[in-house]
């Protein structure tokens, strides 16, 4: 036993050292920066925006005081990343990778965050937006595209991956460029509309260079760039063929609004630097893009007006109305009605026996309610004509439809006796646990995960009827060390410290 | 032939120091990932990603190929020893390691699945060295038809799972259907279902969800049927003291094993599948063919060695469309590709001609990780068996607060950790009132694949298309059959009686 509680003692003074270190603020009196910067990615690891800001933060170890670290946040094409950076503090530390997509996306959404509420800092790369075809298609040039769209009167159709995206806002300016009338289809992916391509299923895809390499089958017919790329010098761009038509994903930085002057100018001096830097240089042309560097003021300025132009696009697209019609009762009193009404009905059904009524039949109504919330909800959906999808109110009303029909075999089941009886065992251990679990969930956002995991532990073990104190202590103590050594070390998560302290 | 010469090169650029130290440095982070719930495949690759920067390139990419690969292994740790599937593509894994634990056998369970890894990596590179020509050209056939009747053949295991009470299983599996359609619509952008919430405007996440469901709910309900302490201690000795699984048992899983990384791999090939669906393929055909049938989800070895053959087999598989295409086969080869590309390879068909070393040399590397994988994890088997035969109280609040962790990281969201508690208690509901709660994560995981085949393939064209194109026909076929079969045999027997 003694020698549990020295290791108790050892893991003790480990842990309030960590403490000490987490929550006193020893960055007092060193100036901007004096810990990590992070770069917050909106998508999966291995994207473009990905791998650039990869490169930026090696890059940037150079040039800067303090290491740059990337952090993955996927999501809503980019909403989840920028609503993660208006939840932090503009204290110069959370750098947002941004790109000319968000600009739609924001719209799109009708999200709560606007482009206005970011300072951009710098632009470092321009990807040109790309029309490409599968070689057996037959069409070589930007014309043999605008005679097939002729003749096809309409009909001819262009892949690429979203709706409302950056890809098919590039597909209508290119048709109203080209002065043609088209179709689109949504592949999802920038790999699924490959694999379309390469399965040669429709004449053109919209993407960028980088797409293509590799892949023999596959040809760019032109670039939407001021000039012709030097990693590609074969091919065309849309402006020597008399179409002004310039565009391109390009990405950049940007700030939380309201960062202090003092990091802004630090980080748009760092990549101004990077722009410089061979290494940078050579790193665009081998992913087949241009090394674009545009300052604070032109970048501000240059969105300012891209905004504009996207929302003109969409609108004209159809794609910025509501699709949800407004209903005659909120939402929380139609669940409420639905649940009064089914469940009156179930202890109609069986004749308020409550012996009768157990668990099962409980939660069996519980799933009924719920598809029947479903299937309401999908007649609210209000869809504009004229756009080529499959509702969105089909597959869930055919789910919720499967649910009922399911869920009333069960309860037929269960009133014939087929069912085997619910074991009922010692619920209330149980939601003693669940009760210090939903007190352990609340703490780690006021006081944080440091502290409210030991207390957790030690707490649950103890209502498990563990009594061995120095063990209890040795692991509560021990599993906080290691998830900080294995989470905050190893992987660079910041787990949270709480809102209070 | 050439084979032989670019094997050759393939040597000369893999033997030497540092790639051989990536191989062993790689299995081992890939075990510790893929045992972290939380941690997928392809964050593991993701993270490991900047430690190749400064590397040369076959350094680089067997280190990630490695973590991939062994990644796939580890998630089966956690499914045995916790119900908790470390990777996604260890659901399937739980339905009888967990079992075999609960009997007091982790270790049959944990030899099996390694065992069973082992030999679909193996296959999987085999059939990725020989095949990788005609399977490209399977990856190309495949249109959205293809990808729908993919996922409701995924979805046919229900009928393994639900056993006797099909209502219940069908409950399980269209909640989860219906779940995941919360969230963006796949054609219109458009959030469906969030309740004005903007956290669910993406829908429920994942990882948190499955989590929840399987480690959260099984604790809950396994602390409401609580077994007194004297009964712990007991079964402590029994694991500690049983001995290692007797071969001659593994040996008759061979051709389990086989034919189970054959099905991981084709199923690997096709972009986007991904090795989640290949275990449910794959379990559901170990069960129709089984002579055991009914020991399925009461801790049948047949159980545990197909998904985990199947999961490691798409590894090879999820290779073949990125070298012969360069397009990515699954999330951790998406990260692959990025890998490539920093290294200025390209991936697809001119990397062969270009760079053969590089190509043979990964083909040899996959080999010598899965030998590696094999031996690193004989060794910690040992030590995860000790660590199970921890009294439950002590591990009980330890997987909580890991559950809490794993689905906090994701997203560094606590939105997340309350998804993670929800399904935990709506998997302790499940189980209380005796329905199945593996449907519900199977919807999760195939209900966008579903919804978003069929609503593309109804814009192309017709529903007839699904039955007049050979690819969705067969699979479509496969599906019933698959789904029917197990009714078919209960008839049968109960005819004989």
């Amino acid at each position: 036993m003694k020698k549990y509680w020295f290791v108790a003692g050892i893991l003790l003074i480990g842990y309030l050292v960590l403490i000490a270190f987490l929550y006193l603020d020893v960055s007092d009196g060193k100036s901007y920066p004096n810990k990590p910067i992070v770069i917050v990615v909106h998508s999966k690891p291995g994207s473009a925006i990905d791998l650039m800001s990869r490169k930026i933060a090696e890059l940037a170890g150079k040039y800067g005081k303090t290491a740059f670290v990337v952090e993955n946040h996927p999501g809503t094409q980019g909403i989840v990343a920028m609503q993660y950076v208006m939840d932090r503090d503009a204290d110069g530390y959370t750098l947002l990778g941004v790109t000319k997509s968000f600009i739609s996306t924001l719209i799109v959404n009708k999200s709560n965050v606007s482009i206005s509420d970011f300072t951009f800092l710098a632009n470092m790369i321009s990807d040109p937006e790309a029309i490409i075809t599968n070689k057996k298609s037959g069409l070589n040039t930007i014309d043999d595209i605008i005679k097939q769209a002729d003749e096809l009167n309409g009909a001819q159709v262009w892949v690429g991956p979203g709706t409302g995206s950056r890809d098919h806002l590039m597909a209508m300016k290119t048709w109203k460029t080209l002065g043609i009338k088209a179709h689109w289809v949504d592949y999802k992916s920038g790999p699924q509309s490959i694999l379309a391509m390469l399965r040669n299923e429709a004449p053109v895809y919209v993407g960028n260079p980088a797409e293509t390499i590799g892949k023999r089958d596959l040809k760019i017919l032109a670039i939407a760039s001021a000039n012709r790329l030097e990693s590609l010098p074969e091919v065309p761009t849309f402006r020597e063929n008399g179409y002004n038509l310039v565009e391109s994903m390009w990405r950049g930085f940007a700030f939380k609004r309201g960062t202090p002057e003092s990091a802004v100018k630090y980080l748009s001096g760092i990549l101004e630097k990077i722009s410089e830097d061979p290494e940078w240089i050579t790193y665009c042309k081998d992913v087949f893009s241009f090394p674009e560097y545009v300052g604070p003021h032109i970048f501000s300025k240059r969105v300012k007006v891209e905004t504009t132009e996207t929302i003109q696009y969409l609108k004209n697209a159809g794609l910025l109305n509501s699709y949800i019609k407004k209903a005659i009762l909120p939402l929380w009193l139609m669940g409420l009605i639905f649940a009064v009404l089914i469940f009156s009905i179930l202890f109609w059904v069986f004749r308020f026996d409550f012996t009768r009524i157990n668990f099962n039949i409980i939660l069996s109504s519980i799933f009924l309610w719920i598809s029947v919330f479903f299937f309401y909800q999908t007649m609210l959906f209000s869809i504009p004509e004229g756009l080529n999808i499959i509702s969105p109110a089909l597959i869930p009303r055919i789910w919720s439809v499967g649910l009922f029909i399911a869920v009333i075999w069960n309860i037929i089941n269960e009133w014939k006796g087929k069912n085997k009886p619910v074991k009922v065992g010692n619920y209330k251990l149980t939601g003693k646990i669940i009760m210090l679990l939903l007190i352990y969930f609340v703490a780690i956002s006021y006081i944080g995960y440091y502290l409210s995991t030991p207390l957790f532990l030690i707490s649950a073990m103890y209502v498990l009827k563990y009594r061995k104190w120095p063990l209890m202590i040795i692991n509560a103590l021990g599993f906080v060390l290691f998830s900080y050594l294995v989470f905050d070390i190893l992987l660079k998560i910041e787990l949270p410290l709480g809102s209070l302290l | 032939m050439d084979i032989l010469q670019n094997l050759g090169q393939g040597f000369s650029q893999l033997m030497h120091f540092t790639p051989l130290l990536m191989i062993i440095l790689g299995v081992i982070i890939g075990i510790m990932v893929g045992v972290l719930p939380g941690l997928s495949p392809s964050i593991g690759v993701a993270l490991m990603l900047p430690a190749t920067f400064g590397m040369d390139p076959m350094s680089a990419l067997v280190l990630l190929t490695s973590v991939y690969l062994s990644s796939n292994y580890g998630g089966s740790i956690t499914a045995i020893a916790i119900n908790t599937p470390g990777t996604p593509g260890a659901v399937a894994t739980t339905f009888d390691g967990y079992e075999l634990t609960k009997q007091g056998k982790p270790l049959y369970a944990l030899m099996t699945s390694l065992t069973a890894s082992t030999v679909g990596g193996l296959v999987g590179t085999v059939i990725l060295i020989l095949f990788s020509i005609p399977l490209a050209k399977l990856a190309l056939s495949f249109e959205s038809y293809e990808y729908f009747a993919l996922g409701v053949f995924g979805m046919t295991i229900i009928s393994s799972l639900a056993g006797d009470n099909p209502a219940k299983g069908f409950i399980s599996s269209i909640l989860g259907l219906l779940l995941v359609t919360i969230g963006f619509d796949t054609q219109l952008p458009f959030s469906r279902f969030n309740l004005g919430v903007s956290n669910l405007a993406d829908g429920i996440e994942f990882i948190p969800a499955l989590i929840g469901l399987f480690a959260l709910g099984e604790i809950f309900y396994s602390i409401e049927n609580f077994k007194i302490l004297r009964k712990e201690k007991s079964a402590k000795k029994t694991i500690l003291k049983r001995k290692s699984l007797p071969l001659n048992k593994l040996w008759k899983l061979k051709n389990l094993m086989l034919r189970s990384s054959v099905i991981g791999t084709l199923v690997g090939v096709i972009p986007g599948a991904g090795g989640t669906i290949a275990t449910f393929i794959a379990y559901n055909n170990a069960k129709n063919t089984s002579k055991n049938p009914n020991k399925f989800g009461k801790g049948s070895l047949e159980g545990v060695a197909a998904p985990e053959a199947a999961n490691n087999g798409s590894v090879g598989g999820a290779l073949v469309p990125l070298l012969t295409l360069g397009i990515p086969g699954s999330a951790s080869t998406a990260v692959l590709i990025g890998a490539l590309m920093i290294h200025k390879l390209n991936p697809g068909p001119q990397l062969f001609e270009k760079e053969p070393g590089i190509v043979y040399g990964l083909f040899i590397s996959l080999f010598i990780a899965n030998i590696v994988m094999l031996g690193i994890g004989l060794l910690g088997n040992k030590l995860w068996v000790k660590i199970i035969a921890a009294p439950k109280k002590l591990l009980y609040p330890i997987i909580i607060a890991l559950s809490f962790i794993g689905s906090y990281f994701i997203q560094n969201s606590l939105f997340d950790v309350g998804t993670c508690i929800a399904f935990g208690l709506l998997g302790w509901m499940l189980k209380r009132a005796g329905f199945p709660t593996a449907p519900v994560i199977l919807g999760l995981i195939l209900g966008k694949m579903i919804e978003e085949n069929l609503r593309l393939s109804l814009v192309k064209g017709d529903l007839i298309e699904f039955v007049t194109r050979p690819g969705s026909l067969i699979i479509l076929l496969l599906a019933v059959f698959s789904f029917f079969l197990p009714y078919i045999k209960k008839h049968l027997a109960k005819r004989k009686q």
